[in-house]
Protein backbone atom coordinates (compact mmCIF):
# COMPACT_ATOMS: atom_id res chain seq x y z
CA UNK A 1 0.00 0.00 0.00
CA UNK A 2 1.94 2.49 -1.36
CA UNK A 3 -0.57 5.31 0.52
CA UNK A 4 0.11 3.64 4.14
CA UNK A 5 4.28 4.67 3.58
CA UNK A 6 3.61 8.51 2.28
CA UNK A 7 1.64 8.68 4.89
CA UNK A 8 4.49 7.74 7.54
CA UNK A 9 6.85 9.29 5.94
CA UNK A 10 4.75 13.27 6.21
CA UNK A 11 3.84 12.19 9.81
CA UNK A 12 7.64 11.70 10.56
CA UNK A 13 8.83 14.64 8.31
CA UNK A 14 5.99 16.67 10.48
CA UNK A 15 7.45 15.35 13.92
CA UNK A 16 11.18 16.29 13.01
CA UNK A 17 9.86 19.70 11.66
CA UNK A 18 8.66 20.86 14.48
CA UNK A 19 11.17 19.42 16.97
CA UNK A 20 14.08 21.03 14.47
CA UNK A 21 12.00 24.26 14.93
CA UNK A 22 12.35 24.19 18.45
CA UNK A 23 15.63 23.38 19.11
CA UNK A 24 16.42 25.91 16.09
CA UNK A 25 14.66 28.61 17.52
CA UNK A 26 16.30 27.98 20.80
CA UNK A 27 19.94 27.65 19.56
CA UNK A 28 19.22 30.92 17.67
CA UNK A 29 18.41 32.87 20.72
CA UNK A 30 14.48 33.18 19.37
CA UNK A 31 13.25 31.27 21.87
CA UNK A 32 13.96 31.68 25.87
CA UNK A 33 15.78 28.48 26.66
CA UNK A 34 14.61 29.15 30.01
CA UNK A 35 10.98 28.91 29.32
CA UNK A 36 10.99 26.47 27.06
CA UNK A 37 14.07 24.30 27.57
CA UNK A 38 15.14 22.61 24.31
CA UNK A 39 14.08 18.95 22.64
CA UNK A 40 17.80 17.68 22.74
CA UNK A 41 18.19 18.60 27.06
CA UNK A 42 14.39 17.06 27.26
CA UNK A 43 15.75 13.86 25.65
CA UNK A 44 18.83 14.05 27.66
CA UNK A 45 16.96 14.03 30.83
CA UNK A 46 14.77 11.16 29.96
CA UNK A 47 17.82 9.41 29.07
CA UNK A 48 19.48 9.98 32.78
CA UNK A 49 16.09 9.08 34.07
CA UNK A 50 15.87 5.95 32.71
CA UNK A 51 19.90 5.08 33.33
CA UNK A 52 19.26 5.77 36.63
CA UNK A 53 16.42 3.92 36.95
CA UNK A 54 15.02 6.93 39.39
CA UNK A 55 11.68 7.39 36.82
CA UNK A 56 10.47 3.58 37.89
CA UNK A 57 8.86 4.08 40.81
CA UNK A 58 7.41 7.57 40.18
CA UNK A 59 5.77 5.83 37.28
CA UNK A 60 4.87 3.18 38.48
CA UNK A 61 2.90 4.50 40.85
CA UNK A 62 1.45 6.60 38.67
CA UNK A 63 0.23 3.47 36.19
CA UNK A 64 -0.92 1.80 39.52
CA UNK A 65 -3.38 4.70 40.67
CA UNK A 66 -4.94 5.27 36.97
CA UNK A 67 -5.22 1.58 36.21
CA UNK A 68 -7.15 1.48 39.64
CA UNK A 69 -9.25 4.45 38.98
CA UNK A 70 -9.53 3.52 35.48
CA UNK A 71 -10.91 -0.38 36.74
CA UNK A 72 -13.00 0.60 39.46
CA UNK A 73 -14.79 3.20 37.61
CA UNK A 74 -15.62 1.04 34.35
CA UNK A 75 -16.83 -1.82 37.44
CA UNK A 76 -19.25 1.11 38.52
CA UNK A 77 -20.16 2.43 35.28
CA UNK A 78 -21.40 -0.37 33.46
CA UNK A 79 -22.75 -1.88 36.35
CA UNK A 80 -24.87 1.58 37.21
CA UNK A 81 -25.40 2.22 33.40
CA UNK A 82 -26.84 -1.55 33.07
CA UNK A 83 -29.03 -1.10 36.64
CA UNK A 84 -30.79 2.40 35.79
CA UNK A 85 -31.23 1.50 31.81
CA UNK A 86 -33.05 -1.25 32.61
CA UNK A 87 -34.80 0.74 35.47
CA UNK A 88 -36.08 3.36 33.82
CA UNK A 89 -38.18 4.79 36.62
CA UNK A 90 -34.91 4.64 39.24
CA UNK A 91 -33.06 6.84 36.35
CA UNK A 92 -36.00 9.40 36.00
CA UNK A 93 -35.72 10.00 40.42
CA UNK A 94 -31.82 9.61 40.48
CA UNK A 95 -32.32 12.18 37.19
CA UNK A 96 -31.31 15.62 38.70
CA UNK A 97 -28.45 14.13 41.37
CA UNK A 98 -26.80 12.42 38.33
CA UNK A 99 -26.20 15.69 36.84
CA UNK A 100 -25.61 17.83 39.75
CA UNK A 101 -22.82 15.59 40.46
CA UNK A 102 -22.01 15.30 36.60
CA UNK A 103 -21.71 19.06 36.58
CA UNK A 104 -19.27 19.66 39.41
CA UNK A 105 -16.04 20.58 37.92
CA UNK A 106 -13.42 17.57 39.08
CA UNK A 107 -10.68 19.46 40.11
CA UNK A 108 -12.47 21.13 43.31
CA UNK A 109 -12.60 17.31 44.89
CA UNK A 110 -9.00 16.74 44.88
CA UNK A 111 -8.38 18.81 48.07
CA UNK A 112 -12.06 17.32 49.62
CA UNK A 113 -9.99 13.68 48.59
CA UNK A 114 -6.77 14.99 49.99
CA UNK A 115 -8.32 15.32 53.21
CA UNK A 116 -10.65 12.20 53.02
CA UNK A 117 -8.26 9.66 51.92
CA UNK A 118 -4.66 11.51 53.00
CA UNK A 119 -1.71 12.35 50.78
CA UNK A 120 -0.99 8.37 49.47
CA UNK A 121 -2.24 6.96 46.02
CA UNK A 122 -6.05 6.67 47.34
CA UNK A 123 -7.01 10.11 46.66
CA UNK A 124 -5.65 10.10 43.65
CA UNK A 125 -7.61 6.82 42.33
CA UNK A 126 -10.53 8.52 44.05
CA UNK A 127 -10.47 11.68 41.28
CA UNK A 128 -9.20 9.35 38.65
CA UNK A 129 -12.66 7.19 39.36
CA UNK A 130 -14.88 9.99 39.80
CA UNK A 131 -13.75 11.08 36.05
CA UNK A 132 -14.19 7.59 34.69
CA UNK A 133 -16.94 6.44 36.21
CA UNK A 134 -19.49 9.32 34.62
CA UNK A 135 -17.81 8.51 31.18
CA UNK A 136 -18.74 4.73 30.89
CA UNK A 137 -21.86 5.51 33.16
CA UNK A 138 -22.95 7.22 30.34
CA UNK A 139 -21.97 5.46 27.54
CA UNK A 140 -23.10 2.28 28.73
CA UNK A 141 -26.57 3.80 29.67
CA UNK A 142 -26.69 5.17 26.20
CA UNK A 143 -25.72 1.84 24.86
CA UNK A 144 -28.13 -0.44 26.84
CA UNK A 145 -31.17 1.75 25.35
CA UNK A 146 -29.94 1.71 22.31
CA UNK A 147 -30.27 -2.04 21.56
CA UNK A 148 -32.10 -2.74 18.43
CA UNK A 149 -35.34 -4.10 20.46
CA UNK A 150 -35.92 -6.71 17.31
CA UNK A 151 -32.75 -8.55 18.56
CA UNK A 152 -34.23 -8.32 22.58
CA UNK A 153 -37.76 -9.52 21.06
CA UNK A 154 -36.12 -12.53 19.02
CA UNK A 155 -34.00 -13.58 21.95
CA UNK A 156 -37.04 -13.12 24.48
CA UNK A 157 -39.15 -15.59 21.59
CA UNK A 158 -35.96 -18.05 22.24
CA UNK A 159 -36.37 -18.31 25.20
CA UNK A 160 -33.94 -15.75 27.16
CA UNK A 161 -34.31 -15.22 30.42
CA UNK A 162 -33.61 -11.41 31.59
CA UNK A 163 -29.67 -12.58 32.99
CA UNK A 164 -29.32 -14.36 29.56
CA UNK A 165 -30.96 -11.42 27.56
CA UNK A 166 -28.31 -9.29 29.72
CA UNK A 167 -25.31 -11.26 28.39
CA UNK A 168 -26.46 -12.40 25.24
CA UNK A 169 -27.93 -9.23 24.39
CA UNK A 170 -27.51 -6.28 25.98
CA UNK A 171 -24.17 -6.79 27.23
CA UNK A 172 -22.26 -7.22 23.29
CA UNK A 173 -24.70 -4.61 22.39
CA UNK A 174 -23.43 -2.20 24.08
CA UNK A 175 -19.76 -3.04 23.93
CA UNK A 176 -18.89 -0.64 21.24
CA UNK A 177 -20.67 2.39 22.98
CA UNK A 178 -18.88 1.20 26.21
CA UNK A 179 -15.49 0.76 23.87
CA UNK A 180 -15.72 4.53 22.58
CA UNK A 181 -15.57 5.51 26.45
CA UNK A 182 -12.72 3.60 26.92
CA UNK A 183 -10.56 5.20 24.96
CA UNK A 184 -11.74 8.70 26.72
CA UNK A 185 -11.58 7.75 30.00
CA UNK A 186 -7.74 6.04 29.79
CA UNK A 187 -6.60 9.76 29.02
CA UNK A 188 -8.91 11.06 31.76
CA UNK A 189 -7.79 8.87 34.71
CA UNK A 190 -4.06 9.67 33.99
CA UNK A 191 -4.63 13.53 33.81
CA UNK A 192 -6.98 12.68 37.25
CA UNK A 193 -4.14 11.38 39.05
CA UNK A 194 -1.62 13.55 37.58
CA UNK A 195 -3.35 16.42 38.98
CA UNK A 196 -4.01 14.73 42.37
CA UNK A 197 -0.43 14.09 42.58
CA UNK A 198 0.59 17.69 41.38
CA UNK A 199 -1.69 18.84 44.27
CA UNK A 200 -0.67 16.98 47.22
CA UNK A 201 1.93 13.86 46.80
CA UNK A 202 5.13 12.51 47.89
CA UNK A 203 5.73 10.05 44.79
CA UNK A 204 4.41 10.08 40.79
CA UNK A 205 5.10 11.58 37.95
CA UNK A 206 2.34 14.50 38.73
CA UNK A 207 4.60 14.91 41.97
CA UNK A 208 7.85 14.53 39.46
CA UNK A 209 6.62 17.78 37.52
CA UNK A 210 5.54 19.66 40.52
CA UNK A 211 9.46 19.38 41.74
CA UNK A 212 10.80 20.26 38.74
CA UNK A 213 7.98 23.24 38.62
CA UNK A 214 9.15 24.83 41.97
CA UNK A 215 12.45 24.94 40.89
CA UNK A 216 11.70 26.10 37.56
CA UNK A 217 13.25 23.27 35.59
CA UNK A 218 11.22 23.48 32.52
CA UNK A 219 13.26 20.69 31.44
CA UNK A 220 11.87 18.14 33.88
CA UNK A 221 8.40 19.60 33.58
CA UNK A 222 7.98 18.46 29.52
CA UNK A 223 10.48 15.40 29.87
CA UNK A 224 7.04 14.31 32.68
CA UNK A 225 5.03 15.38 29.87
CA UNK A 226 6.30 13.13 27.13
CA UNK A 227 6.74 10.41 29.84
CA UNK A 228 2.77 10.74 30.20
CA UNK A 229 2.25 10.41 26.69
CA UNK A 230 4.24 8.36 26.39
CA UNK A 231 2.16 5.90 28.18
CA UNK A 232 -1.24 6.88 27.63
CA UNK A 233 -0.44 6.32 24.01
CA UNK A 234 1.49 2.57 24.71
CA UNK A 235 -1.95 1.86 26.82
CA UNK A 236 -4.22 3.03 24.14
CA UNK A 237 -2.76 0.92 21.62
CA UNK A 238 -3.60 -1.76 24.02
CA UNK A 239 -6.95 -1.15 24.24
CA UNK A 240 -7.30 -0.78 20.31
CA UNK A 241 -6.55 -4.39 20.07
CA UNK A 242 -8.42 -5.53 22.50
CA UNK A 243 -11.70 -3.69 20.99
CA UNK A 244 -10.25 -5.17 17.62
CA UNK A 245 -10.81 -8.86 19.00
CA UNK A 246 -13.75 -8.12 20.82
CA UNK A 247 -15.54 -6.13 18.22
CA UNK A 248 -14.58 -8.73 15.40
CA UNK A 249 -18.23 -9.34 14.40
CA UNK A 250 -18.58 -5.66 12.68
CA UNK A 251 -18.04 -5.72 9.24
CA UNK A 252 -14.60 -3.49 8.81
CA UNK A 253 -14.86 -0.08 6.86
CA UNK A 254 -14.12 -1.38 3.08
CA UNK A 255 -9.86 -1.13 2.38
CA UNK A 256 -11.05 1.20 -0.83
CA UNK A 257 -11.51 4.12 1.63
CA UNK A 258 -8.00 4.20 2.60
CA UNK A 259 -6.92 4.47 -0.94
CA UNK B 1 -49.40 -33.52 19.15
CA UNK B 2 -52.91 -32.39 19.98
CA UNK B 3 -56.79 -33.89 17.71
CA UNK B 4 -55.95 -32.16 14.05
CA UNK B 5 -59.20 -29.72 14.46
CA UNK B 6 -58.06 -28.87 17.43
CA UNK B 7 -57.14 -25.00 17.31
CA UNK B 8 -53.21 -24.40 17.88
CA UNK B 9 -53.81 -20.53 18.55
CA UNK B 10 -56.69 -18.42 18.80
CA UNK B 11 -57.05 -14.25 18.65
CA UNK B 12 -60.19 -13.86 19.99
CA UNK B 13 -62.00 -10.11 19.48
CA UNK B 14 -58.63 -8.97 19.55
CA UNK B 15 -58.62 -4.85 20.00
CA UNK B 16 -55.62 -2.89 20.02
CA UNK B 17 -55.09 0.73 20.93
CA UNK B 18 -51.33 2.47 20.62
CA UNK B 19 -50.83 5.51 23.36
CA UNK B 20 -54.53 5.72 24.25
CA UNK B 21 -56.01 7.14 20.50
CA UNK B 22 -54.95 5.00 18.36
CA UNK B 23 -57.06 1.81 17.38
CA UNK B 24 -55.09 -0.31 15.37
CA UNK B 25 -57.11 -3.57 15.62
CA UNK B 26 -60.53 -3.57 16.77
CA UNK B 27 -62.25 -6.80 17.48
CA UNK B 28 -59.97 -8.99 15.45
CA UNK B 29 -60.31 -12.71 15.42
CA UNK B 30 -58.64 -15.71 13.82
CA UNK B 31 -57.98 -19.01 14.94
CA UNK B 32 -55.53 -21.46 13.74
CA UNK B 33 -56.10 -25.56 13.43
CA UNK B 34 -53.43 -27.82 14.72
CA UNK B 35 -50.87 -27.97 11.66
CA UNK B 36 -52.36 -25.89 9.38
CA UNK B 37 -50.97 -23.12 7.21
CA UNK B 38 -52.39 -19.46 7.45
CA UNK B 39 -51.77 -16.78 5.75
CA UNK B 40 -52.90 -13.25 6.58
CA UNK B 41 -52.89 -10.08 4.17
CA UNK B 42 -53.85 -7.21 4.03
CA UNK B 43 -52.74 -3.62 2.99
CA UNK B 44 -49.83 -1.88 4.36
CA UNK B 45 -50.12 -0.69 7.49
CA UNK B 46 -53.16 -2.59 8.40
CA UNK B 47 -51.54 -4.22 11.94
CA UNK B 48 -50.63 -7.25 10.71
CA UNK B 49 -47.44 -7.06 12.63
CA UNK B 50 -49.33 -6.04 15.88
CA UNK B 51 -51.47 -9.22 15.31
CA UNK B 52 -48.61 -11.47 14.96
CA UNK B 53 -46.95 -9.42 18.18
CA UNK B 54 -50.33 -10.11 19.70
CA UNK B 55 -49.72 -13.89 19.14
CA UNK B 56 -46.74 -14.13 20.06
CA UNK B 57 -47.30 -12.65 23.33
CA UNK B 58 -44.64 -9.19 23.23
CA UNK B 59 -47.87 -6.88 22.74
CA UNK B 60 -50.49 -7.25 25.19
CA UNK B 61 -53.85 -6.14 23.60
CA UNK B 62 -55.65 -3.86 24.71
CA UNK B 63 -58.87 -5.91 24.77
CA UNK B 64 -59.92 -9.33 23.46
CA UNK B 65 -57.84 -12.91 24.30
CA UNK B 66 -54.94 -14.99 22.67
CA UNK B 67 -55.61 -19.02 23.13
CA UNK B 68 -52.59 -21.29 23.06
CA UNK B 69 -53.84 -24.96 22.31
CA UNK B 70 -56.69 -23.92 24.19
CA UNK B 71 -54.79 -22.05 27.44
CA UNK B 72 -55.15 -18.35 27.94
CA UNK B 73 -51.81 -16.85 26.49
CA UNK B 74 -49.59 -14.76 29.73
CA UNK B 75 -46.56 -12.95 28.39
CA UNK B 76 -44.34 -14.88 26.23
CA UNK B 77 -46.09 -17.54 24.02
CA UNK B 78 -43.38 -20.58 24.84
CA UNK B 79 -44.50 -22.28 22.26
CA UNK B 80 -44.15 -20.25 19.55
CA UNK B 81 -41.23 -19.18 17.39
CA UNK B 82 -41.02 -16.35 15.60
CA UNK B 83 -39.10 -15.20 12.15
CA UNK B 84 -38.85 -11.25 11.79
CA UNK B 85 -39.60 -9.08 8.82
CA UNK B 86 -35.89 -7.45 9.76
CA UNK B 87 -32.84 -9.44 10.24
CA UNK B 88 -32.50 -10.82 13.98
CA UNK B 89 -29.57 -12.69 14.26
CA UNK B 90 -27.08 -11.63 17.00
CA UNK B 91 -24.68 -9.96 14.93
CA UNK B 92 -21.74 -10.58 17.48
CA UNK B 93 -22.41 -14.06 17.47
CA UNK B 94 -21.33 -16.37 14.33
CA UNK B 95 -24.09 -18.47 12.74
CA UNK B 96 -23.74 -21.85 14.47
CA UNK B 97 -24.11 -19.97 17.41
CA UNK B 98 -27.09 -18.12 16.49
CA UNK B 99 -28.38 -21.12 15.62
CA UNK B 100 -27.76 -23.10 18.68
CA UNK B 101 -28.79 -20.14 20.30
CA UNK B 102 -32.47 -21.36 21.51
CA UNK B 103 -31.09 -24.34 22.67
CA UNK B 104 -28.97 -22.51 24.79
CA UNK B 105 -31.37 -20.25 26.48
CA UNK B 106 -33.39 -23.52 27.21
CA UNK B 107 -30.10 -24.38 29.03
CA UNK B 108 -28.42 -27.55 26.48
CA UNK B 109 -24.72 -27.22 26.98
CA UNK B 110 -23.22 -25.12 24.78
CA UNK B 111 -21.04 -28.40 22.90
CA UNK B 112 -24.09 -30.14 22.29
CA UNK B 113 -26.16 -27.09 21.39
CA UNK B 114 -23.57 -26.48 18.71
CA UNK B 115 -23.56 -29.54 17.36
CA UNK B 116 -27.26 -29.64 17.27
CA UNK B 117 -26.97 -26.44 15.37
CA UNK B 118 -24.65 -27.85 12.22
CA UNK B 119 -27.15 -30.43 11.57
CA UNK B 120 -29.48 -27.51 11.05
CA UNK B 121 -27.29 -25.73 8.97
CA UNK B 122 -26.66 -28.54 6.81
CA UNK B 123 -30.47 -28.69 5.87
CA UNK B 124 -31.06 -25.19 5.27
CA UNK B 125 -27.74 -25.36 2.71
CA UNK B 126 -25.76 -23.54 4.86
CA UNK B 127 -22.71 -26.45 4.91
CA UNK B 128 -19.41 -24.44 5.72
CA UNK B 129 -21.36 -20.88 6.69
CA UNK B 130 -21.23 -22.17 10.77
CA UNK B 131 -18.09 -19.73 11.48
CA UNK B 132 -19.01 -16.45 9.52
CA UNK B 133 -20.73 -13.86 11.47
CA UNK B 134 -23.88 -12.62 9.77
CA UNK B 135 -22.23 -9.78 8.18
CA UNK B 136 -20.64 -11.91 5.83
CA UNK B 137 -23.58 -13.68 4.49
CA UNK B 138 -26.29 -12.59 1.66
CA UNK B 139 -29.61 -11.76 2.73
CA UNK B 140 -31.37 -14.96 1.53
CA UNK B 141 -28.38 -16.88 3.05
CA UNK B 142 -29.58 -14.84 6.84
CA UNK B 143 -32.84 -15.63 6.33
CA UNK B 144 -32.20 -19.50 5.62
CA UNK B 145 -29.90 -19.42 8.62
CA UNK B 146 -33.10 -17.43 10.37
CA UNK B 147 -35.18 -20.29 9.36
CA UNK B 148 -33.02 -22.86 11.25
CA UNK B 149 -33.12 -20.72 14.15
CA UNK B 150 -36.82 -20.78 14.38
CA UNK B 151 -37.01 -24.57 13.44
CA UNK B 152 -34.35 -25.76 16.05
CA UNK B 153 -36.82 -25.33 19.15
CA UNK B 154 -39.34 -27.27 17.63
CA UNK B 155 -42.06 -25.24 18.27
CA UNK B 156 -45.33 -25.97 17.76
CA UNK B 157 -46.03 -22.77 16.20
CA UNK B 158 -44.33 -20.65 13.71
CA UNK B 159 -45.26 -17.26 13.44
CA UNK B 160 -43.64 -15.40 10.30
CA UNK B 161 -43.63 -12.02 9.47
CA UNK B 162 -43.10 -10.95 5.90
CA UNK B 163 -39.90 -12.75 6.66
CA UNK B 164 -39.11 -12.88 2.42
CA UNK B 165 -40.37 -9.05 2.01
CA UNK B 166 -36.39 -8.04 1.39
CA UNK B 167 -35.31 -10.52 -1.06
CA UNK B 168 -35.45 -10.74 -4.54
CA UNK B 169 -37.76 -12.73 -6.95
CA UNK B 170 -35.93 -16.09 -7.34
CA UNK B 171 -34.73 -15.95 -3.63
CA UNK B 172 -38.08 -15.57 -2.36
CA UNK B 173 -39.26 -18.37 -4.34
CA UNK B 174 -36.64 -20.79 -3.42
CA UNK B 175 -37.30 -19.98 0.12
CA UNK B 176 -40.75 -20.27 0.26
CA UNK B 177 -39.97 -23.47 -1.19
CA UNK B 178 -37.94 -24.75 1.87
CA UNK B 179 -40.27 -23.38 4.23
CA UNK B 180 -42.74 -25.83 2.83
CA UNK B 181 -40.36 -28.53 3.43
CA UNK B 182 -39.93 -27.44 6.92
CA UNK B 183 -43.25 -27.70 7.59
CA UNK B 184 -44.33 -30.51 5.83
CA UNK B 185 -41.74 -32.38 7.90
CA UNK B 186 -42.43 -31.29 10.99
CA UNK B 187 -46.26 -30.45 10.58
CA UNK B 188 -46.30 -27.37 12.75
CA UNK B 189 -48.65 -24.71 12.45
CA UNK B 190 -47.57 -21.93 10.66
CA UNK B 191 -49.41 -18.05 11.25
CA UNK B 192 -47.73 -16.64 8.03
CA UNK B 193 -47.78 -12.57 7.04
CA UNK B 194 -47.37 -10.98 4.04
CA UNK B 195 -48.90 -7.97 2.19
CA UNK B 196 -48.70 -10.51 -1.07
CA UNK B 197 -51.58 -12.32 -2.30
CA UNK B 198 -49.94 -14.51 -4.48
CA UNK B 199 -47.23 -15.65 -1.69
CA UNK B 200 -50.11 -16.36 0.88
CA UNK B 201 -52.23 -18.41 -1.52
CA UNK B 202 -48.99 -20.19 -2.97
CA UNK B 203 -48.32 -21.59 0.77
CA UNK B 204 -51.25 -21.37 2.54
CA UNK B 205 -54.20 -23.67 3.30
CA UNK B 206 -56.35 -20.72 4.68
CA UNK B 207 -55.82 -17.08 3.59
CA UNK B 208 -57.41 -13.98 6.13
CA UNK B 209 -58.22 -10.86 4.77
CA UNK B 210 -57.45 -8.31 7.29
CA UNK B 211 -58.77 -4.69 6.66
CA UNK B 212 -57.19 -1.51 5.82
CA UNK B 213 -56.63 0.44 9.05
CA UNK B 214 -57.37 2.26 11.36
CA UNK B 215 -59.57 -0.27 13.55
CA UNK B 216 -58.52 -3.02 11.33
CA UNK B 217 -60.31 -6.99 11.60
CA UNK B 218 -60.44 -9.75 9.96
CA UNK B 219 -62.83 -9.68 7.33
CA UNK B 220 -62.85 -12.61 4.94
CA UNK B 221 -61.08 -16.44 5.27
CA UNK B 222 -60.68 -18.38 2.46
CA UNK B 223 -60.00 -21.85 2.02
CA UNK B 224 -56.91 -22.98 -0.62
CA UNK B 225 -57.49 -26.64 -1.31
CA UNK B 226 -54.55 -26.94 -4.01
CA UNK B 227 -53.00 -30.26 -3.50
CA UNK B 228 -49.54 -30.45 -1.72
CA UNK B 229 -46.88 -30.80 -1.98
CA UNK B 230 -47.11 -27.60 -4.04
CA UNK B 231 -45.06 -26.69 -7.21
CA UNK B 232 -44.21 -23.01 -6.56
CA UNK B 233 -42.53 -22.91 -9.46
CA UNK B 234 -45.90 -23.59 -12.28
CA UNK B 235 -48.76 -23.64 -9.40
CA UNK B 236 -49.24 -19.49 -10.58
CA UNK B 237 -50.47 -21.37 -13.95
CA UNK B 238 -52.72 -23.75 -12.11
CA UNK B 239 -56.58 -22.04 -13.22
CA UNK B 240 -57.64 -23.22 -9.92
CA UNK B 241 -55.11 -20.76 -8.21
CA UNK B 242 -55.68 -17.91 -10.68
CA UNK B 243 -59.75 -18.54 -9.70
CA UNK B 244 -58.82 -18.51 -6.31
CA UNK B 245 -56.81 -15.15 -7.10
CA UNK B 246 -59.47 -13.53 -8.19
CA UNK B 247 -61.88 -14.20 -5.43
CA UNK B 248 -59.39 -13.27 -2.94
CA UNK B 249 -57.91 -10.68 -4.58
CA UNK B 250 -61.94 -8.80 -5.08
CA UNK B 251 -62.01 -8.65 -0.91
CA UNK B 252 -58.62 -7.76 -1.03
CA UNK B 253 -59.00 -4.77 -4.30
CA UNK B 254 -61.27 -2.95 -1.67
CA UNK B 255 -59.25 -2.87 1.30
CA UNK B 256 -56.19 -1.94 -0.62
CA UNK B 257 -57.70 1.32 -2.85
CA UNK B 258 -58.92 2.10 0.71
CA UNK B 259 -55.71 2.51 2.42
CA UNK B 260 -54.87 4.63 -1.29
CA UNK B 261 -57.47 7.33 0.31
CA UNK B 262 -57.04 7.15 3.86
CA UNK B 263 -53.32 8.61 2.96
N1 LIG C 1 -45.67 1.26 18.80
C1 LIG C 1 -46.60 1.89 18.08
N2 LIG C 1 -47.09 3.08 18.51
C2 LIG C 1 -48.05 3.72 17.80
N3 LIG C 1 -48.58 3.28 16.66
C3 LIG C 1 -48.13 2.10 16.18
C4 LIG C 1 -47.12 1.36 16.86
N4 LIG C 1 -46.87 0.24 16.15
C5 LIG C 1 -47.68 0.29 15.08
N5 LIG C 1 -48.44 1.40 15.10
C6 LIG C 1 -49.47 1.78 14.11
O1 LIG C 1 -50.37 0.72 14.00
C7 LIG C 1 -50.71 0.50 12.65
C8 LIG C 1 -50.42 -0.93 12.29
O2 LIG C 1 -49.01 -1.16 12.33
P1 LIG C 1 -48.38 -2.55 11.89
O3 LIG C 1 -46.93 -2.43 12.02
O4 LIG C 1 -49.05 -3.63 12.64
O5 LIG C 1 -48.81 -2.60 10.36
P2 LIG C 1 -48.46 -3.70 9.27
O6 LIG C 1 -49.73 -4.16 8.69
O7 LIG C 1 -47.54 -4.72 9.82
O8 LIG C 1 -47.70 -2.81 8.19
P3 LIG C 1 -46.58 -3.27 7.11
O9 LIG C 1 -47.28 -4.04 6.04
O10 LIG C 1 -46.10 -1.96 6.57
O11 LIG C 1 -45.55 -4.04 7.85
C9 LIG C 1 -49.92 1.48 11.82
O12 LIG C 1 -50.76 2.54 11.45
C10 LIG C 1 -48.85 1.99 12.75
O13 LIG C 1 -48.61 3.36 12.51
MG1 LIG D 1 -45.45 -5.23 9.43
Amino acid sequence: MPGGNWIRVWQLAVGVAALGAWEGGVRAGLLDQFFFSRPSDIGARLGEWLRSGSIWAHLGTTLAEAALAFLIGVALGVAMGFALARMPRLAAVLDPYIRIANALPRVVLAPIFLLWFGLGIWSKVALGVTVVFFIVFFNTWQGVREVDPVLVNNARMLGASERQLTRHVLLPSALSWIFSSLHISIGFAMIAVVVGEYLGASRGVGYLIAQAEGVFDTTGVFAGMAVLAAVVLAVGAGVNRLELWLLRWKPRVPDSTYQ
Amino acid sequence: MASPSQPAIELRGITHTFGGSFTALKEAGLEATAGSFVSVVGPSGCGKSTLLNIAAGLLSPSQGEVRVFGQRLEGINRRAAYMFQQDALLPWKTVRENVALGLVFRGKEMPVALREADGWLTRVGLDGFGNSFPYQLSGGMRKRAAMAQCWITAPDIVLMDEPFAALDVHTRMRMQQEVLELWGNAGQTVLFITHELEEAIALADVVAVLSAGPESRIIAEHRVDLERPRNLVDIRLDPRYQELYRKIWGDLREEVLKSFAGR
